[in-house]
């Protein structure tokens, strides 16, 4: 156009908006390249970070193996407990105290409780919040019932442990304790919070009964997990799928649980009842062995404790209520009465997570109902565990006196004594020794008496054993064995070292001598480093520093009746008898004995053996009677009369006893702390276990388990 | 109308203020990458919007057509009219901005919103095109002279005014994108290259002042500001995330640590439509918006991603044709300020979500959700649309 001259646009304005177009492109291309970078050379790192971010897996917890009494009850087993969870990311905000209300209507969870704990978990709205534990099977029901004005609301379950005999053989059970730091590092297949045996047979067979657990392999929110749900009939099962209509669970992925072993013990549930009634209030300990194999018939020791308190535990926390006693509350006040209807069900052994789930539809129903819910787990567990200023008037009721109880023998060591100088060949059968009622080292100095202070006369050794003369074995022990070899022998029948029996925590006992004593003193003077005869002499009648457990007695009872065999005693059936060779002589054997039979079945009017108690007329039952001194008799010969003794000054009561002439032959030993006199506190109580064992099974062949058939008397 | 016509131009006289014809002469170039990036952008929002809320799908549809009304709408006027009102524009705006400083609403911890009856306005944002608009207008007035250093120093003092008064809110994202649209600008508007050069080396040495200030930055304490220049603590911890990725695991930096992970995980091709583990499972937040690109890189992978950066090149590119071919100056300026803005936009986004920036809140073009910025990005697409009605200058000249 002519009229305008004016330049539009300067020269270069071209190249200029290139260069920028340019600058532009390159920005990009470095967008690419690092985009580059990110998705195709790092790929495998981030694959494998945003698959961990969107699978988790979620634990499926398996089921501890269940115990089993010799025919087949289930003495230790799972229940499903249930828990009221609340995730309050599913429920409408709005709608949260309304909820929480109704939770205290129908359950009874505190409103403001449940409310104070949603509070705190604010920030992550996907987590699980335990409005109540261990719910019964009626609370269950409810809060299905009201599940559509419940939103957010489920029931998770997981399997619980359960003794089903309660306090009846609790110490020989154990207990359960939640895993520490240190075993969950260097154990495998261990989650945090896991129940782990801490003591008896659930310590000792910890890895055998400890199972495997599963997974799920659940995808998993940013703001939490899916949960894991629980339906009316304690099933777990996990939405299939999400609000999106996305699988929750991956496919092929899944990983059952595995139950543990289960554990088929020898003992007799009946008899263990019936021995740990029999011991009632008193202190003390029943061992009942079979005599030819070592299997544990019985192991009962009082006062005990019931391990369920443990699995319920919850002291520490005193803002949860505490739940219930499953057992105590199932209408078995005591808890050698009969164990809850629902245990006549035959259980079927190692069928897992079906059974355990049929069993939470009739357990959780019946053995954990809400009715009573005083927290006395809460005094009790502190008070097991030491948590509590210990009461010193009651006696120690963790430690089981029948294996990790250590007591001096008394007069039950003269069998030991017997045995042993007969073997050697230094006395024999018509060997006799003149009991003028003392007894004094070279016939001069510190004179010992008989308990009988009149004297038994002229005795042999099966008399000795029979009328329990102490003279005759200060006699057998200073100037016949010596230490030396009672030492030996005590090396040979397993006294003074572990019998082996499968459970932790086993006491080995003491027999002293002169290298032990040396030991013990050393760098004292020599005096009193060195052994003196008179150690020998208390040593013979199972005293000065002697102490053996029950089980050791029972093992050496055992080999009394078995031919002269130490067995090895056992509770799990799969480890079978373990027997040493002959120690004995048949000779030797017979007149052992000899005596044991003639103190039970001497009767009056005769001297009348001390175990007399014992004597069951068509039977063949060996006993032999101990007393053993905790306090030196200066000390009781204080008080008048001999009940006017303290308790705690009196003597330990002791009974060995056998039966030879029935299958099983039992080995039986009696400890009753400060019962005073073996034939009046001890003797009774191996002689009822023996009617009581008998009468029930008759003469039993085999040991084979009847199974199903335990209703008609069980526990009386 | 036709009074105004002198003034801007004596050249044509078939000029009109409004010209509805104009959208008979749309260059349908741009058009199609406009509709072929709305529509990866629906595609997307709809896999985005399927975790949380399927409306947002809905409405980010709905926006494009109520913003491509709008373009139809700026086509039609002539932008020799919008650039003469441009001292107006920036009167207002800069008022505004003092405003919002003053009564504004303060969400997470800026002060960026002025709440009116019926919407709320976001001065910043609409600020970004009242400065294409003022320095298109200052930079046409100065003509030539702008290669004097007063002239060219004065434009920085315009761009200065709304920079400063926006660092303030703080908004640290719109002032920075002040910044390189005032340079790429005048360097349009052809100034000297060694003003240039200067400006950009004192830019640069922003950098070992930050330095300075980050150097004994931690975190987790919160220290209080010694002097004006000095950032402040969360945007130190923006910094300090992007500068150390292995704290982004633990706190502050979970967007950026995220994003990385769901664009990584996408491979070549992939993970498929809806299939986004990342997304879908929320552990990407804010992907319906400012996120949206990992969300696509995710689904789509390397692929996808190229071929979107293609699309917005190839948008971009157009734009800054439109710039090389007008016959005048100020289509040139308009374009190519409107053309940085957009690609801004592009560039910083994508590279927050790649993690090659710290985060800013910076939305993508087309794809993130967002009604207003939606109808900005649909207003540049009609200024642009608008500078090549005037190609026939060629032929008159």
């Amino acid at each position: 156009m002519p009229g305008s001259k004016k330049p539009l646009r300067y020269e270069g304005v071209e190249l200029r908006v290139q260069l920028v177009a340019l600058l532009m492109t390159l920005a990009l291309s470095v967008l690419c390249l690092q985009l580059w970078r990110l998705q195709m050379v790092h790929l495998a790192e981030f694959r494998a970070l945003a698959e961990d971010n969107r699978v988790w897996p979620k634990r499926l917890k398996s089921e501890r193996g269940v115990i089993y009494a010799n025919d087949g009850t289930v003495l230790a087993d799972n229940r499903a407990s249930a828990d009221v969870v609340l995730v309050p990311g599913e429920c409408p905000k709005e709608r949260l105290p309304g909820v929480c209300e109704s939770l205290e209507r129908i359950i009874e969870a505190p409103a403001d409780l449940t409310l104070a704990k949603i509070q705190e978990s604010a920030g992550e709205p996907f987590t699980q919040i335990t409005v109540k534990r261990d719910v019964s099977k009626s609370a269950l029901m409810r809060v299905e019932e009201h599940s559509y004005d419940l939103p957010g609301v489920f029931t998770v379950v997981h399997p619980q442990r359960r003794y089903r005999y309660g306090k009846t053989a609790g110490q020989v059970l154990g207990y359960l304790n939640e895993i520490t730091q240190e075993e969950f590092d260097s154990w495998d297949n261990y989650s945090k919070g896991d129940l782990v045996g801490r003591s008896g047979l659930e310590g000792r067979y910890e890895k055998w009964l400890h199972g495997r657990d599963g997974y799920m392999h659940v995808t998993k929110y940013a703001a939490g997990l899916p949960q894991l749900r629980t339906d009316a009939r304690g099933v777990p099962y996990i939405a299939e799928r999400d609000s999106l209509g996305n699988t929750l669970e991956e496919e092929g992925m899944r990983q059952e649980p595995a139950a543990g072993k289960p554990l088929h013990l020898t003992l007799d549930i009946q008899l263990q009842t019936y021995c740990e009634e029999i011991l009632g209030n008193e202190t003390g300990a029943i061992v009942v062995l079979d005599g030819d194999t070592g299997a544990v018939l019985a192991l009962a020791s009082m006062p005990g404790y019931d391990p369920n308190i443990f699995v319920n535990r919850d002291f520490g926390a005193p803002k949860r209520k505490k739940k219930t006693e499953p057992k105590e509350n199932a209408g078995a006040p005591d808890a050698q009465t009969a164990p809850g209807p629902e245990e006549k069900e035959t259980p079927k052994p190692a069928d897992g997570q079906e059974a355990s789930n049929a069993q939470a539809a009739a357990g959780s129903g019946g053995a954990a109902p809400t009715a009573d819910s005083t927290p006395r787990g809460n005094d009790e567990l502190r008070e097991l565990l030491g948590l509590a200023k210990p009461d010193p008037s009651r006696p120690n009721r963790m430690i089981h006196r029948g294996y990790a109880g250590q007591y001096p023998p008394g007069s039950i060591f003269k069998v030991f004594l017997a045995a042993a100088a007969l073997e050697e060949g230094l006395i024999t059968p018509e060997t006799t020794f003149f009991c003028p009622g003392h007894f004094q080292i070279g016939g001069k100095g510190n004179s010992w008496y008989c308990w009988r202070h009149s004297g038994h006369g002229s005795v042999t050794v099966v008399e000795a054993l029979a009328y329990s003369c102490d003279v005759f074995f200060y006699n057998v022990g200073l100037n016949k064995l010596g230490v030396e070899r009672i030492a030996k022998w005590a090396h040979k029948l397993g006294m003074s070292e572990k019998t082996g029996i499968d459970l932790p925590g086993e006491m080995p006992g003491l027999i002293p001598d002169p290298e032990w004593k040396r030991l013990l003193n050393k760098g004292k003077p020599v005096w009193e480093q060195n052994w003196h005869p008179g150690e020998t002499v208390n040593l013979s009648i199972g005293q000065g520093g002697a102490t053996t457990t029950p089980l050791q007695n029972a093992v050496l009872m055992a080999s009394i009746l078995n031919g002269g065999v130490r067995v090895r005693p056992y509770l799990n059936q799969e480890l079978g008898p373990q027997n040493s060779e002959r120690l004995f002589s048949e000779a030797t054997l017979a007149t052992v004995i000899k005596g044991m039979r003639l103190c039970v079945e001497d009767g009056p009017p005769a001297p009348s053996g001390t175990g007399h108690v014992a004597y069951t007329p068509g039977m063949a039952v060996l006993g032999k009677t101990g007393s053993a001194q905790v306090v030196s008799l200066k000390v009781q010969k204080m008080f008048k009369r001999p009940e006017d003794v303290p308790r705690k000054y009196r003597e330990h009561a002791w009974f060995v006893a056998g039966v030879l002439d029935r299958q099983p032959k039992l080995a039986i030993c009696v400890l009753v702390e400060h019962g005073f006199h073996g034939a009046e506190a001890a003797a009774p109580l191996a002689k009822k276990v023996i009617d009581f064992y008998y009468a029930k099974t008759g003469s039993r062949e085999t040991m084979t388990a009847r199974q199903g058939d335990t209703d008609g008397d069980v526990l009386r | 109308m036709a009074m105004y016509s002198a003034e801007f131009n004596v050249h044509d006289a078939t000029m009109r203020v409004v010209n509805p014809r104009n959208i008979l002469r749309i260059d349908w170039m741009l058009p199609i990458f406009v509709i072929l990036l709305a529509a990866a952008g629906w595609f997307t929002m709809y896999s985005a919007s399927r975790s949380s809320d399927v409306s947002y799908f809905y409405r980010q549809v709905a926006f494009f057509f109520i913003g491509a009304a709008i373009t139809l709408i700026i086509v039609c006027i002539d932008y020799r009219f919008l650039v003469s009102l441009a001292p107006v524009m920036y009167a207002v705006i800069v008022l505004l901005l003092v405003a919002v400083l003053l009564w504004g609403t303060e969400i997470k911890g800026g002060k960026r919103w002025l709440r009116f009856g019926l919407f709320n306005l976001q001065p910043s944002e609409t600020s970004k095109i009242v400065m294409v608009y003022a320095l298109t207008w200052y930079l046409t007035t100065v003509g030539p002279r702008i290669r004097n250093l007063f002239w060219f120093l004065l434009a920085f003092v315009i761009a200065g005014v709304p920079m400063v008064l926006i660092l303030k809110q703080p908004n640290l994202g719109t002032a920075g994108c002040l910044a390189p649209l005032t340079i790429v600008m005048l360097w349009v508007a052809g100034c000297k290259r060694w003003h240039m050069a200067v400006i950009i080396g004192l830019g640069l040495s922003v950098i070992p002042l930050l330095w300075l200030q980050m150097r004994d930055f931690d975190p987790e304490i919160e220290t209080p500001r010694k002097a004006a220049y000095e950032l402040k603590h969360y945007q130190k911890k923006r910094i300090y995330t992007f500068l150390h990725p292995e704290y982004a695991t633990r706190k502050s930096g979970w967007h950026t640590y995220q994003s990385k992970i769901t664009v990584g995980s996408g491979g070549l091709s992939g993970k498929g439509y809806l299939k986004g583990t990342q997304t879908r499972l929320n552990y990407l937040p804010e992907h319906h918006t400012d996120f949206i690109f990992s969300l696509l890189a995710e689904e789509h992978g390397f692929v996808g991603a190229v071929v979107v950066i293609g699309l917005f090149a190839a948008f971009l590119l157009r734009g800054l044709m439109y710039a090389r071919d007008c016959p005048e100056m100020m289509g040139t300026l308009l374009a190519s300020g409107i053309v940085t803005v957009l690609a801004f936009h592009v560039f910083v986004n994508i590279a927050i979500t790649i993690g090659l920036m710290p985060v800013t809140g910076i939305p993508l073009p087309f794809l993130s959700y967002g009604g207003s910025f939606y109808m900005t990005t649909m207003i540049c697409v009609g200024i642009l649309l608008n500078v090549p009605m005037r190609r026939g200058l060629m032929f008159i000249n």
